[in-house]
């Protein structure tokens, strides 16, 4: 037959052979292709091998995130959109919630020593604020700012990669690195957002933090965000700090190395102490590890010069790797920074991210920070007046009266922290309880603290609970009174102010669910 | 005194939008369709912001969380147009689906990002690639000889004594061996007022931009670079003034959270007032604008939620959102076609693996895109929230102030009631003058927000001088001093804005950015001319932003312009005369010029 199929392919076969054969060059193709298969066997069998190996894969069912979604007809995907009801956007307000909404303090006019608190009509003796050294009403701090708006207007306009670094942000930065002893510092705009910043800018997926179960609210998140694996301490424990360490290195005995960070802080938010920085240091040595250290709280008012934890340990602060703080609590301007070594400050100014994408802190507020930074440099009786004035108040508060109802922590009269928690006694809060009752509630609790609170202001001295995002807390910290002692209250003042608040927790208590 | 305010609509060939017919966005790319491209069905283009037509004014819901409206009846029945489309055009006669369509083909795609790219001028995209494989080819080349014989200098990537190092090498690639090359054209400081001039401080460095040193010199430039559009960045005037008074009687700071006494008569009249301006019922402010994203959208939204985002939404929001554990989805620039697929497969599917209903869904967007110039799509989206019964919230950072007729931002520029959108968040730093953030919303959204925002209950509060610039900025702009002073200011930038951009396109350069819009993206492409762009503007006395990769996709290195109301006219002719210079010298001008 004519057109025998062997015939047909070889017809076009050869047909085809001659097209390539009519490309120019195509002869010294296909003289290389016919030898090197002929010299070579196992290159044909490899080759024939890949390619199966791209038609199995090309063949293969494409992985996709989203594989497990249900196959809907038009009309079925219209139903469930018709019939989706979302919740509303935020739930009703709790009866808490609007407990807290309604008792928190409105302050008219200036923020100072005795400000206008709204709903009373004298002035009160604040121990609600972070004006430990009472630079809220300096003169010298108002008047440096005045002059810096004439020079620099107020906002910066924009992000410090973008033309928004002033060179007052530079001084800042300068005063700061030589305020602590470190190489260099960075700024943020906010005190709150820098540590949540710095820790995911050096932590990453894959990499390990080890943190202080006693950290604030800021730190937690910025542990959260990082994605890193995370190993939590007891609080302030360095024997629990060592064991976890140690089951690390167990752990992770032929893994890659990755970076490695102990997150604590330095004087306690939520707990009033302080970090024990020199077996801490010894621990980060032995196992080697980096450390953050958060000195929101203690910048400005621990150690001889107020310079912080290291200041009050006595070791440089080169030793410790990252040390974040507040510009806005003891310093009273606004903003945070991140001090350390040359290699740390660099790398934020391009991957923290609340400095990178955010407008730099305005130049009036740099100059506060770097003006209070001078006073407490300048005046170190101001600390030294701050601590005589938290011992006297602690001392007070120290009565054997109210022994049975509440805890001060940390009430040790020796403590260096210029503000202190009170808590009421779960001892107490058990012998309250009322027949039909098993468990007192938080919010019993707070009630209990705002009497007291309620109490001190009728008396003439504005306290305040500490307050939380409860909900979002890794693990709420107990309902307190935050005090917080400042040199702008005299001696005399003092006691009586703390005086006032014994007598406001001794009653108040003793009404109680009676 | 409406009349008064009529903007004069700029004519440039080329450059005019086209509003006699829905226009469906040509697929393949042609340069002048890239010059058109902005012009969408709802970009606005004389006098801003339209009037809504009578006949299709919505009817107000009582809250935004009210879905009683039928979405059936309003999806189909009453349409957003653009004004004056329906005014002064017969394209008022198409079908609301017709409508709706040139909507959605109008805005930015991808695909059509894409689309461009490829057909850009070749020898633009193909060396602008090719830059890019010799900077890692030799990047990678010098890291492996580095190590071998510079093991001092690159110690810092190694394992050092039982540490990691701290940056890896393959993460910090980009930034040593791309970023640090040209590393002056940021960070470059300033000192004075950013005000339609900025004062730069001259830095030098002696190893190859690790270091910088300044040289004491000061160089003038005009600037373009910082976000004062309504230009309140003021060292005198009334704004100051007030300041001034307000620093003297109050101090600085109220020294600790707003729920912990630290809360001030000045804050809650700032709230009261920001509310107002905005058209909510309520405002809570935080002391610093990217923390008012982050720390505001954990306490909305939580686990079980959904956050749809936009692409390029900014940093802060994705932050926020990763912080929130809510499930995040993304949906393609300003594409409602995209957003509406992604919408009808989210509420079908439910949360992934359980495929139990979301428990809510929100969706985030900017106001104004601060790379693109690009506007948000309200009118589809408002239509879509109809639909879908999705949270809107808008990040109004760019958009507060300089758009729309009251500098109310994006609803005031369309003319849509801010009642539409769940929560406006916006920031003081660029229109104001000032620092920090706002987010309005309903009195219930906004209690529930004191008490579960972190920034409120844990960061320190705005501080008093910021806070009064605010007020007073605020005052200006509502023209409640009696002046004209704010109008004027917001005239004056949508001029400077329409005029800047106009001339721009005419000069043959490719620009991004819808009209009306303040800031201003040119396109330059080659990485080398990030570089080259930003030195010779400075040279030539002109501060303005180059941004690349990774703020930018990999091909598309722009040059960015803020302009400002401070910015007179001859300002602008002056720099865009130095710009054309550098435009020929750097061979940026893509498009024949159509004079």
């Amino acid at each position: 037959m004519a057109d025998d199929p062997n015939h047909v392919i070889n017809a076009t076969l050869g047909s085809v052979y001659k097209l390539i054969l009519a490309i120019p060059g195509s002869n010294i193709a296909l003289t290389y292709i016919k030898t090197a298969y002929q010299h070579d066997p196992f290159r044909i069998v490899l080759e024939l091998f890949l390619v199966f190996f791209a038609l199995k894969y090309m063949l293969s069912k494409k992985y996709k995130p989203h594989d497990n979604a249900v196959k809907l007809t038009e009309k079925e995907v219209d139903d469930l959109v018709e019939e989706w009801q979302p919740e509303p956007l935020v739930p009703t307000l709790s009866s808490f919630d609007k407990f807290n909404l309604k008792n928190s303090q409105q302050i008219n006019g200036p923020q100072s020593v005795k400000p206008k608190v709204a709903d009373h009509s004298k002035p009160l003796m604040n121990l609600a604020t972070t004006n430990y050294l009472n630079l809220v009403s300096s003169e010298q701090i108002r008047t440096k700012a005045i002059e810096t708006l004439k020079n620099y207007g107020v906002g910066s306009c924009g992000p410090p990669g973008f033309y928004g670094t002033i060179d007052v942000h530079m001084d800042l930065e300068h005063d700061i690195a030589q305020f602590l002893g470190t190489e260099q510092a960075i700024i943020y705009a906010q005190g709150f957002s820098t540590i949540s910043s710095v820790i995911p800018a050096f932590s990453k997926r894959g990499d390990l933090l080890v943190v202080d179960e006693g950290v604030n609210f800021a730190v937690q998140k910025g542990v959260q965000i990082s994605r890193s694996n995370v190993r939590w301490f007891k609080h302030n424990d360095m024997d629990d700090l060592e064991r976890v360490l140690e089951d690390i290195r167990t752990e992770d005995h032929r893994k890659r190395l990755t970076r490695r960070f102990i997150v604590t802080e330095g004087l306690f938010a939520n707990q009033g102490d302080i970090a024990p920085l020199d077996k801490l240091l010894d621990l980060k040595k032995k196992f080697k590890y980096r450390l953050i250290l958060d000195e929101s709280q203690s910048i400005g008012v621990l150690g001889s010069r107020g310079a912080g934890l290291t200041d009050l340990f006595n070791v440089p602060a080169t030793s410790v790797d990252m040390i974040v703080g507040s510009m806005a609590n003891a310093l009273c301007a606004s903003g945070g920074f991140c001090a350390g070594n040359e290699e740390v400050v660099d790398h934020q100014r391009l991957a923290g991210s609340a400095y990178c994408f955010s407008a730099s802190i305005p130049a009036m507020l740099a100059v506060s920070a770097s003006q209070a930074i001078s006073i407490i440099l300048n005046q170190p009786s101001l600390l030294a007046e701050l601590n005589d004035r938290a011992r006297s108040f602690r001392v007070v508060l120290a009565n054997k009266s109210l022994e049975p109802l509440v805890d001060i922590h940390v009430g040790d009269i020796e403590s260096p922290s210029p503000f202190f928690h009170i808590r009421a006694k779960l001892s107490f809060l058990r012998s309250r309880l009322r027949d039909y009752e098993t468990e007192f509630s938080r919010e019993d609790e707070e009630q209990l603290l705002q009497d007291v609170v309620d109490e001190c202001a009728y008396q003439g001295v504005l306290t305040t609970r500490a307050k939380y995002v409860y909900d979002q807390e890794r693990a709420c910290p107990r309902p307190s009174i935050k005090i917080h002692v400042t040199i702008g209250l005299s001696k005399k003042e003092n006691d009586k102010a703390a005086g006032i608040i014994k007598a406001a927790i001794i009653k108040s208590f003793n009404k109680w669910k009676k | 005194m409406t009349s008064t305010l009529q903007v004069p609509t700029i004519e440039i060939q080329g450059a005019n939008p086209r509003r006699d017919s829905p226009r469906t966005r040509p697929r393949t790319f042609s340069l002048s369709s890239l010059v058109g491209k902005t012009r969408r069905a709802y970009s606005v283009s004389s006098a801003y912001p339209p009037k809504i037509h009578p006949a299709l004014a919505l009817p107000v819901p009582k809250s935004s969380g009210d879905h009683s409206l039928s979405v059936r009846d309003h999806v189909f029945g009453d349409v957003w147009t653009d004004p004056r489309q329906s005014l002064c055009s017969p394209a008022s006669n198409l079908t609301p689906a017709q409508r709706r369509n040139s909507v959605a083909a109008a805005s930015r795609r991808y695909e059509d990002f894409e689309q461009k790219m490829e057909a850009a001028p070749l020898f633009v995209l193909v060396s602008t690639y090719l830059n890019y494989l010799v900077l890692i080819l030799f990047g990678h080349l010098r890291d492996i000889l580095g190590k071998v014989f510079k093991r001092k200098k690159y110690a810092h990537l190694r394992t050092n004594e039982g540490y990691a190092p701290l940056v890896s090498d393959f993460d910090s690639f980009y930034t040593r061996r791309m970023y640090l090359r040209i590393r002056d054209c940021w960070n470059r400081p300033i000192t004075g007022v950013p005000t339609r001039k900025t004062m730069i401080l001259e830095r030098k460095t002696t190893d190859f931009n690790e270091t910088f040193s300044l040289t004491g010199r000061k160089i003038e430039a005009i600037n373009f670079a910082s976000y004062n559009y309504l230009g309140f960045a003021q060292n005198t005037g009334p704004c100051a003034d007030a300041v001034q008074d307000a620093v003297r009687e109050y101090g600085i700071s109220t020294a600790n959270s707003r729920l912990e006494a630290g809360t001030s008569d000045l804050h809650v009249q700032l709230e009261r007032k920001t509310a107002q301006f905005v058209g909510k019922e309520d405002a809570i402010i935080v002391s610093m604008g990217f923390a008012t994203n982050s720390t505001t959208i954990p306490a909305l939204v939580n686990k079980g939620c959904l956050i749809i985002s936009d692409e390029l939404n900014h940093s802060s929001i994705v932050f926020g959102a990763r912080l929130s554990g809510a499930s995040i989805r993304v949906f393609k620039h300003n594409n409602m076609v995209d957003l509406r697929e992604l919408l009808r497969e989210v509420i079908s599917q439910g949360q992934p693996r359980t495929h139990r209903p979301w428990k809510k869904i929100m969706i985030i967007v900017e106001g104004l895109y601060s790379m693109e110039g690009s506007i948000v799509n309200l009118p589809e989206l408002i239509r879509l929230k109809r639909e879908f019964k999705f949270y809107l919230y808008i990040d109004e950072a760019h958009s507060i102030g300089a758009l729309g007729e009251n500098g109310g931002g994006v609803c005031d520029f369309y003319g849509i009631s801010p009642k539409h959108v769940d929560l406006l968040m916006g920031t003081f730093t660029k229109s104001f003058g000032a620092a920090g953030g706002y987010i309005a919303g309903d009195k219930t959204v906004i209690d529930h927000l004191r008490v579960r925002n972190h920034a409120f209950c844990y960061a320190e509060t705005m501080s008093i001088p910021i806070t009064q610039q605010v007020l007073t900025s605020l005052s200006i702009i509502r023209g409640e001093e009696g002046t004209n002073d704010g109008r004027d200011r917001i005239q004056k930038l949508a001029d400077n804005s329409r005029y800047f951009s106009a001339k721009l396109r005419a000069l043959g350069f490719i620009v991004y950015g819808d009209e009306g819009s303040p800031v201003i993206p040119l396109l330059l492409f080659n990485p080398a001319k990030i570089s080259a762009f930003s030195r010779e503007a400075l040279k030539r006395g002109i501060a303005l932003c180059v941004v690349g990769y990774p703020a930018t996709p990999i091909i598309s290195s722009r040059a960015r312009f803020c302009v400002s109301s401070s910015h007179t006219r001859e300002d602008l002719d002056d720099a865009l005369e130095k710009i054309s210079e550098i435009g020929d010298i750097l061979m940026l001008k893509f498009k024949e010029t159509s004079s």
